[in-house]
């Protein structure tokens, strides 16, 4: 456990799947280096097989007794699918526009495909999904290297590149599929929750470049914060498939907000929910149902007395307050370890240099 | 398996070498290749490599492919000029690996030496022990790979989709990105007991590596000073080797590895005693393994102790010297390593340590059996492993 834990919150109801987090990520840190198969961040349209394909089903995690759980490494041939590109040059000489693989599946394949009969009770939402910088992370448990680690500061879990071999047992450990395998540099790369920017009090580029506004960045800790209302105080954020034991943090909003069903006439069924509980158990445990609950109460609280303190947060009339940083705080952390401020580009990332300092790994701590 | 067991028991055990006998040559190892007709004057011997069982690792399809795993022979052939070592491998391995760009799930075969920084004991096998370091010197059998940071070239690690050139300008950007790229991986470790491996890039301890496959059978060479910052190899001294097999998805903790092997430079040296075996009745250690240790430990088919529990002795016998094993059971907490158990199998931990950093093992010293019984013990437990592949 990290002394703070940062954590994202976001609202499923808002979500678009407009893949404006998945390009600013994209463009930030993965499309170059061999990093280009791997989306750190993806928005995936559930029901559906995700990214990589059918990740679900793959392994790793936790079991009830607390043991780690085998699991695969995923193929680019297979799960990711080769990123493909066209023959661009070659136009101009009379050529048939084609991709220069074939291509198999990739992040999106099954955009917008769903479950169900349309009209009568089809159904889909979005889920973005980034690393969950789990309090138990799958991941790390999984490391026979001692490469990967929670930062104390913020709970934020990074690869030491100057550590890891590439053995891949991470990947195969993290029921999320969150963490992949460079080929290039044969190291393991994953989100970093963009801590050069948390450092300097800027919120992660995908929460910043959110269009929906559907993300919260803040301390589980920090009672003013939005993030800590959510989870704590109203109760209606809840992890991604909390059955993994890797207590993840990030939270959903639960999808609760859809129009009924219709009958085999096209009328309407009252009270039907086209989004199945179940399903909506499956991702987020029995406790949807009491968020559910709490969500519509707050909801007709609203429309009843213009009231709503929940609602209010949700709206998130002002991006800014979205995001509650504290570039303070990280400044008086590196200087009460003794680290030096951080600089745009954070060396420590790329050497490792302190990761012998962190709690984890002091002696003593570990029994 | 029951053959085997018996024909052990009877005190048939198969009469691999003991020691290394390194040919004292007058030319000078460090231009020796693969190829050099050197070791044509050199004798090959025969070391045993068995498949690590101790720990299970976390890929599913890795234990499914290496579930029928057997023991191999690796044939040593070792050279000396005074100043460096020599060894020249070769082993069987149907299918030639390598771990590539284009593929998450390709890995390479590959080999590693080990090296012990202590004379008067042996590290723990599993790459050293606190206070027991060990230099390990690995060689992977990959593609192109490149460094991570690049040494600060941004540039030139831009996907090429991303770039603003074309034609001329394109291709020598291609030339400069391959050039970067390095296609031998060959690393040097120091180690104090598994998760502890770090790497060293300083330089201290050199090392030429050479891998090359002919006709299902790998070659490798290493070649290194006798003495270096941490080694100082004299008269006769402990190695010990690993192979992988990249087909088995084998990596890391999943490989072969044998036991410490003696490597004499001098013929008229005295063995390591270290590595003496012991004699004893091991059908008797049969009955006190049973007594003793199967409450914890699982071996071969005897399962009675919950998984994780503690290390798995499946084949210890392979790749443990009976002065570890020894050791071990009279004072677990001698050798203690960074735990294995420490965050994926938390309900069971193989060890406490204290503020200092000081671990003890989580099983009790077995300090009240006498002699004989110990003895009897490790005579069982050397015939623990399995079959060699024909």
């Amino acid at each position: 456990m990290s002394q703070r834990q940062l954590a994202m919150v976001m609202d499923l109801n808002k979500c678009i799947g407009c893949q404006t987090c998945t390009v600013s990520c994209k463009t930030q840190w993965t499309n170059r280096n061999g990093r280009e198969y791997m989306y750190w961040n993806n928005v995936e349209t559930y029901p559906g097989e995700g990214y990589p394909k059918k990740w679900q089903e793959l392994g790793g995690g936790f079991d009830e007794a607390g043991d780690l759980k085998a699991g695969v490494v995923p193929s680019l041939q297979g799960e990711y699918g080769v990123p493909w590109d066209y023959n661009h040059d070659e136009l101009a000489s009379g050529a048939q526009l084609k991709p220069h693989v074939d291509p198999k599946w990739g992040p999106n394949w099954d955009e917008d495909e769903g479950a169900g009969d349309f009209p009568n009770d089809n159904y889909f939402f979005y889920i973005p999904r980034i690393c969950n910088h789990c309090s138990n992370p799958g991941c790390l448990s999984a490391c026979p290297r001692d490469a990967i680690f929670k930062r104390d500061q913020d709970g934020v879990v990074l690869v030491d590149l100057d550590r890891c071999q590439g053995y891949r047992y991470c990947i195969a450990g993290c029921p999320y599929k969150k963490i992949y395998f460079n080929p290039r540099i044969s190291k393991s790369e994953k989100c970093i929750l963009c801590f050069p920017r948390i450092e300097k009090g800027l919120p992660p580029a995908c929460a910043q470049q959110c269009v929906g506004r559907i993300r919260f960045v803040g301390f589980l800790d920090d009672e003013e914060g939005q993030v800590y209302k959510l989870v704590k105080k109203f109760k209606v954020a809840l992890p991604l498939r909390p059955d993994y034991g890797t207590e993840s943090n990030v939270y959903y909003v639960p999808p609760t907000e859809a129009p009924p069903k219709f009958d085999a006439n096209g009328k309407i069924i009252e009270g039907s929910e086209r989004i199945p509980p179940e399903v909506l158990e499956k991702l987020f445990g029995k406790e949807v149902h009491e968020a559910a609950k709490i969500l519509r109460a707050e909801m007709k609280k609203r429309k009843e007395t213009g009231e709503s303190e929940l609602m209010d947060l949700l709206i998130a009339y002002k991006h800014e307050e979205m995001f509650r940083l504290d570039n303070n705080y990280y400044a008086e952390y590196a200087k009460s370890k003794g680290m030096p401020v951080i600089k745009p580009v954070d060396e420590r990332y790329l050497s490792g240099k302190y990761t012998s300092k962190m709690k984890f790994f002091t002696k003593g701590a570990n029994a | 398996m029951k053959t085997l067991l018996l024909l052990s028991l009877l005190g048939l055990t198969s009469l691999m070498a003991q020691s290394l006998n390194a040919l004292h040559v007058k030319e000078d190892l460090t231009k020796v290749s693969l190829t050099s007709p050197l070791w044509q004057k050199a004798k090959a011997q025969s070391v045993e490599v068995f498949p690590q069982t101790i720990i299970e690792m976390n890929d599913a399809e890795l234990m499914r492919a290496n579930e029928a795993n057997l023991a191999k022979v690796l044939h040593v052939k070792t050279l000396s000029d005074g100043k460096s070592v020599a060894f020249l491998l070769q082993w069987k391995d149907a299918t030639k690996s390598l771990q590539t760009l284009d593929s998450t799930t390709a890995y390479g075969d590959g080999f590693a030496v080990q090296f012990s920084t202590v004379n008067d004991t042996l590290p723990y096998i599993g790459m050293g022990s606190e206070n027991r370091a060990v230099i390990v010197h690995l060689q992977k059998a990959t593609g192109t790979i490149y460094e991570p940071n690049n040494g600060g070239d941004v540039y030139h690690q831009v996907n090429i989709s991303n770039q603003n050139t074309f034609a001329k300008e394109l291709t020598s950007y291609k030339n400069e990105v391959a050039k970067q790229g390095s296609g031998d991986y060959q690393r040097s470790f120091i180690s104090e007991g598994f998760r502890s491996m770090t790497q060293i890039r300083d330089n201290a301890e050199p090392a030429v590596m050479e891998m090359k496959y002919d006709k299902g059978v790998w070659s490798a060479l290493l070649v290194r000073p006798l003495k270096s910052e941490h080694l100082s190899l004299q008269g006769s001294f402990p190695v010990a080797f690993a192979l992988w097999d990249g087909e088995k998805k084998n990596r890391d903790g999943s490989k072969l590895l044998s036991a410490w092997v003696g490597v004499s430079l001098d013929a008229n040296v005295k063995a390591l005693t270290l590595l003496d075996e012991v004699k004893g009745d091991a059908s008797n250690g049969e009955t006190l393994m049973m007594e003793n240790c199967s409450a914890c430990h699982q071996y071969k088919a005897v399962k009675n102790a919950p998984n994780y529990m503690a290390p798995n002795l499946s084949n210890i016998g392979g790749y443990a010297n009976a002065s570890y094993l020894k050791e071990s059971i009279v004072e677990p907490s001698a050798v203690v390593v960074p735990g294995y158990n420490l965050n994926a199998h938390k309900n069971f931990l193989w060890y406490t340590s204290d503020e200092k950093g000081v671990r003890t093992s989580t099983m009790p010293p077995f300090a009240h059996l006498d002699e004989k019984s110990v003895n009897d013990l490790v005579a069982f437990m050397k015939t623990l492993k399995v079959e060699v592949e024909k």
